[in-house]
């Protein structure tokens, strides 16, 4: 496996509620669906085997319908729910190993955590919010102050550092959300969910935020949506959930041209294609005397980005992979990805 | 699922008689057993007569005194904690109220406490509240009891203090662990059922008579409701504050200190106000067993009728609650909010407090170097003006609406109880018990008829049967007239936005009040008889029932009322097809705490006729040969109290509809 590489390594991930959970796992009835297994042994199976990996700077999008599990996910990455069984390595390190103190000092310098509800302590002013992770390290205040500066400018919440978190609408509440698991210089992000309560004009401000933070600092995500649209626009890779268990992980490309199920494609159907497949995709070997222009576009060019070119060419364009050509396209081919639109 | 339930239950429903025929059909039987074998069987016993266990207790309690010196039980653990609580009291009281040895002062006189106090408010919550406190301790003075109120502020603040030393972490304990509050909810549970007057003998027969046991009984009463209210704050704080601070890596001390506590401390500071007004209420009752203050005053306008002293001792409990309370609930309205204040409010209060503390500690100074700031002056005494006022309003109020005042008392007397208390007390014990039982059943299911009839035997086994059933019979028609006013109010409130402006004021001030003050009035318009511990017991829980009444309307979806508008129900329809229907909870709940308030009040009727288990629990406190009988009383109370409290809780687990 690749875990030495990766920034987190998840193996065979575990985390049944209920009697005696351990017992479930290994034994046919983790195999059942969660409602006949609650019925049967009164567990219900959260997190079932999960296992990925994520490269350093990547940001990996979990994402599920609620109850799919993607909380109870994340939670048993940071531990804030204990699983059952599994394995999540981290520089080489098995976080479930840890002991207690060990654990604090992970989540105090390693990783960090964005909550759908903010969960901003309303009695603390802003500075005092972003640099409380640095506070409870014993940070002297002159030192976290500074630092919390820093991290405000960065999040564009400059001049709002001496309000409370009630005074701040939703969106800014977040961005303090984002500062204070910034501020730490943590290695790996844990959002979950973190745009989900917010108006959808601000969802979009803050999805591009978090794109804008991703390229200026490089920090691997771990990121939870029901919304595949936010998806495909944060996510380098995303691994789909249902009943606990991941049921496809790969790019939203790989995803949306080739999902691995019904339910997948279920979730899929509404996103437009155009959108999110490259040229890869639908190119093809030239036709019989079919005229080709002399412009050529790369394979991972997105179809919608690549519309006006092929469009004004006059002809088939050319499509490379690394220099190499590998077939064409026409106007016409891209009419048809457009045109199947919500439902090919 | 619930198609299944439906279709086994609705034929049954059809089939059964409604509850209310059985009732009546008990009642009835219960009637006529009584009349043919009346006055059999009924277990009464004189006055001066011993029981059984009241002979052994008596025996128990003299064996007590005389090892008080050699038992080590007492050597190393009671008699050090009533040293160091008598201590503390004496402490406090040579501070503000008794004399010191070499001197004819306390070490600050009046006009020293009194900027004290006005300084304190001004620093915990603002200027107004602060003036506002400093009036009504200056009218206390001007009352003429500046030196009963000093003494029951010292009792009141140590009992205070400490219940919150104790109080505090064990309700964070209880708000953290699971298992902490599972071992604190009986206890707190039952702290709640057990009327006042209770424990005050048992707590005078280990620490002996005097501050400490004053300050013991209150505080039992009182750290009950500071560990309640901690562990509510702890358990109320927002799950997500909490969660990002663990996974942030906080350890449990810092996730305490930095989020929970403070998140908390609302609540927390509401238990200090309740924890404080619950003392002041209990220190007055604690006078009974040598609490000094202003109970004793109160006491004697009790025992010797005179209700124009006992309206001006009233008036000065009264209005120390009013300063308590105020200065605390403005600390907390203070509280709830995060804005910053401005640079300049900020100097300005820095300027205050330095101004303000220059002329306390001037108050102070003078306060101990000339008599007329170490006395309160007693030019200003507006006692003798309020108590004649008092007397002739009750005694105006008599004369003039006296036929309303005693037509009232023998109507409730006649119609209800007398006919009730002749039902329970006269009829054999064994039927009455039956009837009880049946009862029971009738309202909680089997299990209630389980734990009454054990509660009944219980109580028969004290020897107290008759004294409990007087008792009883006044806490069911306390407890039913309350009901009809206090559904009435509460329906009202709860449809009249109107209404509950106008009554939240004087419900909120009736719950600050101690039961005690509420007796002298009801005295004064009914004279000593068991109508008047009725009508204190009626008045003290109205404010509990009217608020969770209207709360349980208020709390009707809309949708309901919307629904039942436009299918063009009149406004009577309204209100008993829908409201009170789906407020069914509600009443429940204040039924249940309508008894046990009515039934502490009941027994503290006692010293106004009332009679029954309260005069006995009395009279056991005055003479020493009846401490046993008393002691037996208190028990007796303990045990009619959880037997209404466990068929109340069955009743309601039973008929509460489901929440949606």
């Amino acid at each position: 496996m690749t875990s030495s590489h990766s920034a987190i390594s998840v193996r065979n991930l575990w985390q049944v509620f209920g009697p005696n959970p351990e017992n479930i796992i290994g034994s046919p009835d983790a195999l059942l669906p969660r409602a006949e297994l609650r019925a049967k042994t009164g567990n219900t199976a959260a997190v079932r085997d999960v296992s990925f990996d994520v490269a350093p700077g990547e940001v990996f999008v979990v994402m599920g319908l609620s109850g799919s599990g993607k909380s109870t996910l994340v939670r048993c990455l940071t531990r804030l729910i204990e699983p059952t069984s599994g394995s999540v390595v981290m520089d080489g390190e098995d976080v479930l190993q840890a002991n207690g103190s060990r654990l604090r000092e992970l989540r105090r310098t390693k990783f960090s955590m964005v909550f759908q509800n903010f969960g901003l302590l309303p009695h603390r002013r802003v500075i005092d919010n972003i640099a409380f992770a640095l506070e409870i390290n014993g940070v002297k205040k002159s030192e976290r102050h500074a630092r919390a500066q820093e991290v405000v400018e960065l999040v564009g919440l400059r001049g709002f550092e001496q309000a409370y978190p009630e005074q701040l609408s939703g969106g800014m509440q977040q961005r303090v959300g984002l500062a204070r698991a910034l501020a730490v210089d943590p290695e790996v992000m844990f959002l979950d969910e973190p745009f989900s309560a917010l108006d959808p004009l601000i969802r979009r401000d803050m999805q591009n935020e978090v794109i804008r933070l991703h390229k200026e600092l490089g920090k691997t995500m771990i990121f939870i949506t029901h919304d595949l649209d936010e998806a495909i626009k944060v996510g380098d890779r995303i691994g789909i959930m249902r009943d606990g268990a991941m049921v496809q992980i790969g790019t939203p490309e790989e995803i949306i041209a080739n999902p691995a199920d019904e339910y997948v494609a279920d979730f899929t159907r509404d996103v437009p294609k155009s959108h999110v497949l490259t040229l890869r995709t639908i190119v093809r070997p030239q036709a019989d005397g079919e005229s080709v222009s002399g412009v050529s576009l790369d394979a991972k060019t997105i179809i919608r980005d690549a519309t006006d070119a092929v469009v004004n060419a006059g002809g088939a364009v050319t499509v490379t992979d690394n220099g190499q050509s590998i077939g064409v396209i026409t106007a016409n081919d891209i009419l048809r990805i457009v045109g199947s639109g919500a439902s090919a | 699922m619930s198609s299944i339930v439906e279709q086994e239950l609705i034929p049954e429903a059809k089939k059964t008689i409604p509850r209310g025929w059985i009732f009546a059909g008990i009642i009835v039987v219960w009637a006529i057993i009584g009349k043919i074998m009346n006055g059999k069987y009924t277990l009464a016993v004189n006055l001066a007569d011993q029981t059984k266990m009241s002979a052994s207790i008596n025996d128990w309690a003299n064996h007590l005194g005389q090892n008080r010196q050699s038992n080590p039980f007492f050597v190393y653990f009671i008699t050090p904690v009533r040293e160091f609580i008598s201590g503390l009291v004496d402490f406090i009281r040579s501070v503000i109220s008794v004399p010191l040895a070499h001197s004819s002062i306390p070490m600050l006189g009046w006009l020293g406490i009194f900027a004290v106090i006005g300084f304190i408010v001004f620093i915990t919550s603002n200027f107004r509240q602060s003036l506002f406190a400093m009036a009504m301790i200056f009218s206390v003075g001007a009352l003429g009891l500046w030196t009963q109120s000093m003494d029951s502020l010292a009792l009141v603040l140590t009992a205070a203090i400490l219940s919150l030393i104790i109080g505090i972490p064990v309700g964070i304990w209880a708000g953290l662990s699971d298992r902490g509050l599972a071992v604190v909810t009986p206890i707190l549970d039952l702290a709640q059922i057990l009327p006042t007057l209770v424990y005050l003998a048992p707590v005078a027969l280990f620490f002996l008579i005097g501050p400490a046991a004053a300050t013991i009984a209150t505080m039992i009463y009182t750290i009950p409701i500071s560990i309640r209210l901690t562990a509510f704050g702890i358990r109320g704080v927002p799950k997500s504050p909490v969660e990002a601070s663990v996974s942030m890596g906080t350890t449990k001390w810092q996730l305490l200190r930095h989020v929970q506590l403070p998140m908390a401390s609302r609540t927390i500071v509401l238990g200090i106000n309740q924890t404080t007004l619950a003392a002041l209420s209990f220190a007055v009752i604690a006078t009974l067993i040598g609490a000094p203050g202003l109970g004793d005053p109160v006491v004697q306008a009790l025992v010797l009728r005179n209700v124009g002293d006992g309206a001006v001792a009233g008036l000065a409990v009264v209005l120390i609650a009013i300063m308590f309370d105020r200065s605390t609930s403005a600390t907390l309205k203070k509280q709830g909010i995060y804005v910053p204040p401005s640079e300049k409010a900020i100097r300005n209060r820095r300027i205050g407090i330095g101004i303000f503390g220059a002329i306390t500690v001037a108050a102070i100074v003078v306060s101990r170097q000339f008599k007329w700031a170490a006395f309160f002056p007693e030019s200003i005494n507006v006692s003798k003006p309020i108590a004649d006022f008092a007397d002739k309003f009750t005694s105006g109020a008599v004369d003039h609406f006296g036929f309303a005042t005693t037509g009232l008392n023998t109507l409730i007397t006649e119609t209800i109880l007398n006919p009730l208390e002749s039902l329970l007390t006269g009829t054999p014990w064994f039927i009455t018990s039956l009837a009880i039982v049946a009862i029971s059943f009738l309202l909680g299911g089997a299990r209630s008829a389980i734990v009454t009839t054990i509660l009944l035997l219980a109580i028969v086994s004290t020897g107290l049967w008759q004294d409990t059933m007087v008792t009883f019979t006044q806490t069911i028609v306390a407890t039913l007239l309350t009901m009809i006013i206090g559904v009435i109010l509460g329906v009202w409130i709860g449809r009249s936005e109107r209404a509950d402006k106008v009554l939240r004021p004087f419900l909120d001030a009736g719950q600050v009040l101690p039961a005690f003050v509420y007796l002298i009035p009801m005295l004064g318009f009914f004279g000593p008889s068991r109508f008047t511990g009725i009508a204190t017991g009626i008045i003290y829980s109205i404010p509990i029932v009217v608020k969770i009444v209207g709360q349980g309307i208020r709390e009707v979806p809309v949708n309901m009322n919307e629904a039942a508008i436009s299918a063009g129900s009149t406004k009577w329809q309204q209100i008993t097809k829908v409201q009170l229907p789906a407020a069914k909870n509600s009443l429940l709940l204040a039924t249940n705490q309508g008894l046990i308030f009515v039934l502490a009040v009941i027994v503290i009727g006692g010293f106004v006729g009332s009679g029954g288990l309260g005069y006995l629990v009395l009279v056991g406190q005055s003479k020493v040969e009846m401490t046993g009988k008393g002691l037996v009383a208190g028990l007796a109370i303990l045990l009619l109290g959880v037997m209404i409290d466990r068929i109340a809780q069955y009743t309601v687990r039973r008929n509460s509809a489901p929440k949606q």
